[in-house]
């Protein structure tokens, strides 16, 4: 608690720039030096946003992603090799270890050097499938861009993510202008995974292509086409480690920043690309310097005084006061309210979820037993910083071992995944309403203290009364007839 | 002659005092060799319960016990403690407790519960004593009953030192609500109806086996009544008994409404409607002694019982009363229980009763109890009537579940000490017999007048005294008048015979009690080549481990036996344990014991299961363990899931229960298998591992894991504990997930190049 | 899974013959059988190749049985009354046939080809072919096969059986009717009874008021159970077993299980040494003659000594490590 409220105190100074909420040491795998000077511009962008970039190249033998068994850095930038694989200190094991570790990659890939077989099979890993063929590559003839590309059609110029995807996911992705993507080589995504998400998808009239084989087959049986193909995906691991794969990694490069294109059939030529912002906003996504979530803080309390009329005083049991307690009783009306706050690249602000979204809370044992839209308000302790959710509901008619269980998975938003266990205790024998409240039980009351009126008097004729001799006699008879 | 006149009284009242308390202490002795062998430690199952709801009582004080809600059982259903269990043992020990601190003896409270049952059983012998001497005129009855009570292993096997059950006190309490009921029927007085009434209160507050008294007493007073000797002794003490009785055991929250709600304790309400009638017929016809209007009357009576028997049947068919129990129930259709209630067959206390078992538990009583029941059948006074009942009841009983061994324990020591008594009187007299004169005859020749009234009908009285004389009322034996023994040769060869078997009886109950029943089946004792004994600890052992490196509320996931122990001696929530009140959540534990991997992972992670604990016994060939138990689980499981779990999928072909490679593909990959032959192959040389308990040479490589990994596996193998992993970080499935740890690529999904596959799925999003 | 195989290909040579014929009439014409004999049909080999060829928009329930006396198949004969009203009252629960689902029962007389082609080596059986076209069709035409290995021979299982494997279809209830003759039987009986012992009362009542009577009632009740009857009751143990040499042995080795003989051995020695001793306590001392009760005694502790040693040694055969013993044995 003490220690969220300093790193909350933190946020509040603010920064001079932007700054990961993760960390700020950035791994750039890069095959030779001389490639470095491309990409000059997005360096120096991630630079000044506070980055530690340390450039190794996959040969490298001293090269490792791990440090005393933890992660070495916390985000991972690897640009395309012309070898196989990104050699042993990169295995696709050691990635995925990477990533559980909790670190963040973004993989940008290029038809031009070809996808190495490694990379295909740990995408495959996380449920992206690449094109078979090492060095096909998207292609587009209705939206590439003439200067380039003029014959080559493979030079997509697309507009950015449109901020209404869907209803209910925020678009960290939106740039105005459009972006060039050069040889780039698509993705498919899975139905399984929900762990995925698709950042920029193809047009619909866009397909993989493989220049090296002419054959015919090669055309009518595409790898795949239209919207199925993404240029750009995301992924996000269960342990919000973010996972992005760029269909091309030129994008990146300083002469496709500020290049002019133009689209074929337009009049309007030499448009200026929007790669920088993309790039900038992409990899500040993918560094968490965006759509990360914090939860300040979980509460859950009484709501009610103990029931009117009933001394809850032996059974063991949640005082209207006290926060978090470990019991309940069950029909005890609670209150459950959790403090949330967004990673605004510079500093935290409150959350608020995109339209169409809710923040939910399921008490649940086995199953749920309720499952609640909580309400926002500004938070009392720091309101510019953090939004309280909450609910006043009645807890179930059964007694167990309960969870407030709030999951809020959201794409490109990082995991909320809160618990909360708590016991709902039966009630005990003296929180029911004594038997002369209940009306219903006065006969029942009054039955008892006639028959005690009636005994009473019967004993009382009984002793007062003195027996005749020949009755007893007659008795006598009757017990000794054995 | 010393001991005549008063002096004589006394001396013999301070002997019988000091001979009943060396028998008591006999009793204690006895009961201390698991205390000695291993340690003050509390045994198998149940008592750990018992101990941990004492110290709970003990810690938090009596009304929060009362409504303890306990959050450490059957997670996550919880468990209303406080109202489903007998309170009588916690009680008892908890003021034992706050007792001796009051007398500032700083005790333990551990130790309280070690040493109640032996306590209990000192009480016990007395108890006996009082009931046998209400039975035989004969001084010596009683003490012999006693000192027979005190070291029998029928009783002992409940109640060693440790075994903190509610059958330590529950048996005493028996015993002692039998003799006042014995007294009250004597008698006749309402106090000692009440005693009665108060000590069967005690009793249902402290054990589910009330119910042979409430049924027992009934009946007693209902053959009394079909004897023609129903009188108003009877009719006042069973009256008190049932109605205060009654009130008594309604205040415990377990009972509640049963006694009049449930078939258990129909006789008992049936009984008392009936003898309100008998009494006030008895009464009219006191009034008006005319023929016909007693027939009218009798029939009267015959019909209203009827009628009323009648609507008890009608209201149980149509459910406003409880059918019986199903452990009651199972006793009277023995064949009930295997059918339809698994968990109640599957107890092993619970199954029929060998021979053996009864020599082993009451060696040579077992021959004199018939001789002590024909004796009653000499007097047959209302007591003996009880014995008789009592008797067959039991044996009945006891033949039926071997548990059940434990109330036929107090009676087979009364008459057997009856038999004996009368033969010891009879041949330890000193004076021969002058044979001249036959002696005169009081019980034998009593009797027949007693009982020749008892068969007046009123109907051809002329023609029973016919019958009767053709058939003698008294036993054929007794006919004859008392004479006695003339030679001291026949006397001393008699009482040394009878002195050996005594010896004899004696060394076979110590060596019983310390070679069988002083084991505390946490704890395995094994004698090593060289005839020392070596300590099996692989329970606590594992117990320990779970203590110190889980966390508080680490679920854990067993078969309901371990569920006591590990609540008492890990403090962690377990799924279910020994108190099976809940079938189905059982079911579910047995259903993932005994599906794939891929069927039990989603059940374990509903219920939270952080770890699974199965025990083991194929290293050290310990037969107790879970393969053996699996087909319980299977058959458990199978009743509610009759299509997904199947008993027959668990057995060869040829109907065979194996393990080996001949084993069922079900068989081997459910779960339970695989967790107990997990990395077991690795203990022997290649393709040699053996089971020791099923005797069987194992498959060559052993059973792979994807869903739980191994945490923790005790000395001697016989615990394993297995921890469930998480959902995989990447949203793989986890055999996946492990299979790319070792390094096997994952089929591309259908995207490849090539022909012939099938529509391709597209994603929506 | 080889059950499919042995299935399908018993279809095989069958499809074609009757392929004319569509699977919707098929049912009509058994379902109309069904309704008019009011029960199972009865189905030969080829009616029965005819009835589970796919493709089938219905589902068939046969009941493969062997009836013939010869065959000794008790459970056969006993489930088949049930099996027939079972059969009955559903058909009258939807005379319409919208569960679409067909009784048949196949006698091994007239099925033995297709209990070969089954594998069958035991009767009864029953399997229930799912539908494998329209609305609640399997995808697989493996028929589910009951099992009667727990030994049920009524149809109330059987009912919630069906019900279970097919869910969607309407369910008729199954109610046993009511015997009347049964009760009929039962309370004459009953009324008879009462006349009876009203009548004879007089002469009976000084008979079951006789203590020996009882007392021999209740020893023999005593004796039995503590000798372990109800334990070769409930767990149905061989009378007597035989060693590996072709002797038969009379003590079953082990603690935990006996034979019958044994137990009445048992309850023989009980019954002896209790005898001996209730001589010994009631009658030696009403023996007016010294001599006779000196023999008397002397008998009756020997007998005691006897038995008890045999006792003993024979308990030490089931339980081995028994140190103790007397003389003679």
């Amino acid at each position: 608690m003490r220690l969220r409220l300093f790193g909350l105190l933190l946020g509040l100074l603010g920064f001079v720039s932007a700054l990961s909420a993760q960390g700020q040491k950035l791994l750039v795998v890069i095959e030779d030096e001389s490639d470095k000077s491309k990409y000059s511009q997005f360096w120096s962008g991630l630079q000044d946003r506070g980055f530690q970039l340390s450039y190794r190249s996959p040969k490298d033998t001293t090269l490792s992603l791990f440090l005393h068994g933890e992660p070495a850095y916390s985000h991972l930038l690897l640009l395309p090799t012309k070898s196989k694989g990104f050699g042993p200190s990169l295995t696709p094991n050691l990635i995925v270890d990477f990533v559980n570790g909790g670190s963040n990659v973004l993989l940008a890939l290029s038809a031009e050097q070809g996808i190495p077989s490694a990379v295909s099979s740990l995408l495959l890993e996380l449920d992206i499938s690449l094109p078979p063929d090492r060095n096909s590559l998207v292609v587009d003839h209705f939206n590439y861009d003439t200067q380039s590309a003029g014959e080559g059609h493979d030079v997509l110029l697309l507009p950015s993510p449109s901020t209404n995807t869907k209803k209910g996911i925020k678009n960290f992705f939106s740039v105005d202008g459009l972006i060039a993507f050069p040889h780039a080589v698509g993705q498919v995504l899975g139905n399984a995974s929900p762990l995925l998400a698709s950042v920029l998808k193809a047009p619909s009239t866009a397909y993989t292509y493989n220049p090296k084989d002419d054959s015919s087959e090669g055309l009518e049986d595409v790898f795949a086409t239209g919207a199925q193909l993404n240029l750009v995906s995301a992924f996000q691991a269960r342990n919000s480690a973010r996972f992005t794969v760029l269909g091309s990694s030129e994008a990146l490069e300083d002469k496709w920043f500020d290049a002019s294109v133009s689209l074929p059939g337009k009049t309007a030529t030499g448009q200026k690309t929007a790669n920088k912002a993309f790039a900038h906003a992409l990899s500040a996504w993918t560094f968490k310097e965006l759509g990360v979530l914090r939860v300040n803080s979980v509460t859950h309390h009484l709501a009610e005084d103990t029931r009117a009329g009933i001394t809850n005083s032996t059974a063991v049991s949640a005082a209207p006061g006290d926060v978090n307690p470990e019991i309940y009783r069950i029909k005890n009306r609670v209150h459950y309210s959790i403090s949330l706050s967004e990673y605004a690249g510079t500093h935290w602000i409150p959350f608020t979820p995109p339209a169409g979204d809710e923040v939910q809370l399921e008490f649940s044992m086995l199953s749920p037993f309720h499952r609640l839209n909580l309400t926002p308000s500004p938070d009392q302790s720091h309101p510019n910083n953090a939004t309280t959710y909450s609910a006043d509901f009645v807890l179930p008619d059964q007694h167990g071992i309960f969870n407030f269980f709030l999951e809020h998975r959201r794409p490109f938003y990082t995991n909320v995944e809160e618990k909360r266990t708590v016991s709902v205790r039966q009630f005990a024998h003296d929180e029911w309403p004594r038997s002369f409240v209940i009306s219903a039980a006065f006969p029942w009351i009054g039955g008892i203290w006639i028959t005690v009126a009636g005994w009473v008097g019967f004993v009382a004729l009984w002793v007062y009364s003195k027996p005749e001799a020949a009755r007893r006699e007659l008795k006598v008879g009757g017990a000794g007839k054995r | 002659m010393f001991f005549q006149g008063e002096t004589g009284r006394n001396t013999r009242g301070l002997l019988r005092l000091i001979i009943l308390c060396t028998i008591a202490a006999a009793a204690v002795a006895s009961r201390l060799f698991s205390v000695i062998r291993f340690e003050s430690i509390i045994h198998e199952f149940d008592p750990w319960f018992n101990f941990r709801a004492t110290k709970y009582l003990v810690q938090h004080g009596f009304y929060p016990f009362w409504d303890w809600f306990d959050d450490r059982t059957w997670h996550p259903l919880g468990r209303v403690t406080g109202g489903t269990l007998y309170p009588g043992l916690m009680v008892t020990s908890g003021a034992i407790y706050h007792l001796l601190r009051f007398l500032t003896f700083p005790v333990d409270i551990r130790n309280i519960c070690v040493l109640l049952a032996p306590a209990f059983s000192g009480l016990t012998a007395f108890a006996t004593y009082l009931l046998t001497s209400e039975m035989s005129d004969s001084p010596s009855a009683g003490l012999l009953a006693a000192c027979f009570m005190g070291i029998t292993p029928g009783y002992i096997s409940r109640s060693v030192a440790g075994s903190y059950d509610n059958e330590a006190i529950a048996i005493f309490l028996l015993v002692y609500t039998f003799y006042l009921w014995i007294k009250a029927v004597k008698v006749g007085s309402i106090m000692w109806g009440a005693l009665t009434a108060l000590f069967y209160g005690y009793m249902v507050s402290a054990w589910g086996g009330y119910v042979f008294i409430t049924n027992l007493i009934p009946l007693h007073a209902f053959v009394l009544i079909c004897m023609g000797r129903f009188s108003p002794r009877l009719y006042v003490s069973y009256t008190t008994w049932y109605a205060l009785g009654t009130l008594a055991s309604m205040q415990i929250p377990f009972v509640g409404f049963l006694p009049i709600r449930s078939s258990d304790h129909m006789a008992a309400l049936g009984i008392f409607g009936l003898i309100q009638l008998v009494a006030f017929a008895e009464y009219i016809r006191g009034q008006l002694p005319s023929k016909q209007f007693q027939v009218l009357l009798r029939a009267m009576v015959l019909v209203v019982f009827a009628v009323a028997f009648g609507g008890l049947v009608l209201l149980t068919v149509s459910g406003t009363i409880a059918p019986w129990s199903g452990r009651f129930y199972s006793l009277w259709d023995t064949g009930y229980a295997k059918i339809h209630i698994p968990i109640i067959a599957s107890v092993s206390e619970h199954q029929p009763t060998a021979w053996p078992a009864f020599f082993f538990d009451l060696n040579m009583l077992i021959w004199l109890f018939p001789a002590g029941v024909y004796m009653c059948f000499r007097t047959l006074k209302d007591e003996h009537v009880f014995i008789v009942i009592y008797a067959v009841l039991a044996s009945y009983f006891a033949g039926v579940m071997v548990r059940l061994m434990l109330t036929l324990t107090p009676i087979v020591c009364v008459a057997a000490a009856m038999a004996l008594s009368q033969i010891l009187d009879t041949f330890l007299v000193a004076d021969t017999p002058t044979s001249t004169t036959p002696s005169d005859t009081p019980h034998a020749n009593g009797s027949t007048t007693s009982n020749g009234s008892t068969s007046t009908t009123t109907t051809a009285s002329a023609l029973k005294d016919k019958l009767t004389s053709a058939l003698p009322s008294t036993l054929r034996s007794t006919k004859s008048p008392l004479v006695g023994i003339h030679s001291y040769l026949s006397k001393s060869l008699t009482a040394g015979a009878l002195t050996a078997y005594l010896l004899l009886f004696v060394l076979h109950c110590t060596w019983v009690t310390s070679n069988a029943y002083s084991s505390p089946s946490v704890v395995l004792a094994s004698r090593l080549p060289d005839g020392s004994q070596h300590i099996i600890d692989d329970y606590r052992e594992a117990y320990q481990w779970l203590r110190q490196n889980t966390a508080t509320n680490a679920k854990v996931m067993s078969w309901w036996d371990y569920g006591y122990q590990i609540g008492g001696m890990a403090d962690r929530p377990t799924l279910v344990d020994n108190n099976t009140w809940n079938n189905t959540h059982i079911a579910t534990v047995g259903k993932a014991m005994s599906s794939r991997e891929e069927v039990s992972w989603p059940i374990m992670r509903q219920h939270e299961v952080d770890y699974v604990l199965v025990v083991f016994g194929g290293l050290l060939g310990y037969s107790g363990d879970d393969i053996n138990k699996f087909l319980w689980m299977v058959r458990i499981a199978e009743g509610i899931w009759p299509d997904e779990v199947k008993e027959r999928d668990y057995f060869t072909p040829r109907g065979e229960y194996r393990i080996d490679d001949e084993a069922t593909p079900t068989m081997r990959n459910s779960l339970m298998y695989k967790m107990s032959y997990y990395n077991y192959a690795s203990l022997f040389p290649a393709g040699q591992a053996t089971d020791r308990v099923r005797g069987s040479r194992l498959p060559s490589q052993g059973p792979e894991l994807t869903t739980v990994e191994e945490a923790f596996t005790s000395e001697n193998w016989i615990i394993r504990i297995y921890k469930v992993k998480g959902e995989d970080n990447l949203g793989r499935g986890l055999g996946e997930a492990v299979g790319f740890g070792r390094g096997n690529k994952r089929k591309s999904s259908g995207r490849g190049k090539g022909k012939g596959r099938g529509a391709r799925t597209l994603r929506v999003d | 899974m080889r059950l499919l195989q042995y299935v399908t290909a018993a279809l095989l040579p069958f499809t074609a013959l009757a392929a004319k014929k569509s699977s919707g009439d098929r049912f009509e014409t058994y379902h109309s059988k069904q309704l008019s004999n009011g029960g199972p049909v009865k189905v030969d080999d080829k009616a029965y190749n005819d009835l589970t060829k796919t493709p089938r928009d219905y589902s068939v329930a046969v009941l493969l049985t062997a009836l013939e006396a010869r065959f000794g198949c008790n459970l056969c004969n006993e489930f088949q009354p049930d099996w027939e009203l079972l059969a009955k009252q559903w058909t009258k629960g939807d005379k319409q046939g919208e569960g679409r689902l067909v009784f048949a029962t196949l006698d091994f007389l007239d099925g033995k080809s297709t209990f070969q082609s089954l594998m069958l080596q035991t009767a009864p059986v029953l399997l229930l072919f799912p539908p494998t076209t329209g609305p609640n069709a399997k995808p697989d035409n493996v028929p589910h096969r009951f099992d009667f290995s727990s030994g049920t021979n009524t149809a109330e299982p059987i009912h919630a059986w069906l019900t279970r494997q097919l869910p969607s279809i309407p369910h008729p209830t199954f109610v046993r009717p009511i015997n009347y003759v049964r009760i009929a039987v039962i309370t004459t009986a009953v009324i008879g009874f009462i006349t009876l012992v009203t009548v004879a009362a007089p002469y009976i009542l000084p008979v079951i008021q006789n203590r020996n009577l009882w007392a021999a009632i209740s020893l023999i009740a005593v004796l039995l159970f503590t000798s372990g009857h109800m334990f070769n009751h409930i767990r149905k143990v061989p009378y007597v077993g035989g060693d590996g040499k072709g002797q038969i042995s009379y003590f079953a080795g082990g603690f935990q299980n006996q034979f019958g003989l044994e137990t009445q051995i048992v309850a023989a020695m009980y019954g002896i040494l209790s005898f001996a001793t209730i001589s010994l306590a009631l009658k030696v001392p009403r023996m007016t003659e010294p001599r006779n009760q000196q023999i008397a005694v002397f008998v009756w502790c020997g007998v005691i000594l006897g038995m008890y040693s045999f006792l003993l040694s024979v308990f030490r055969i089931k339980n081995g490590g028994y140190p103790f013993w007397l003389p003679p044995f």
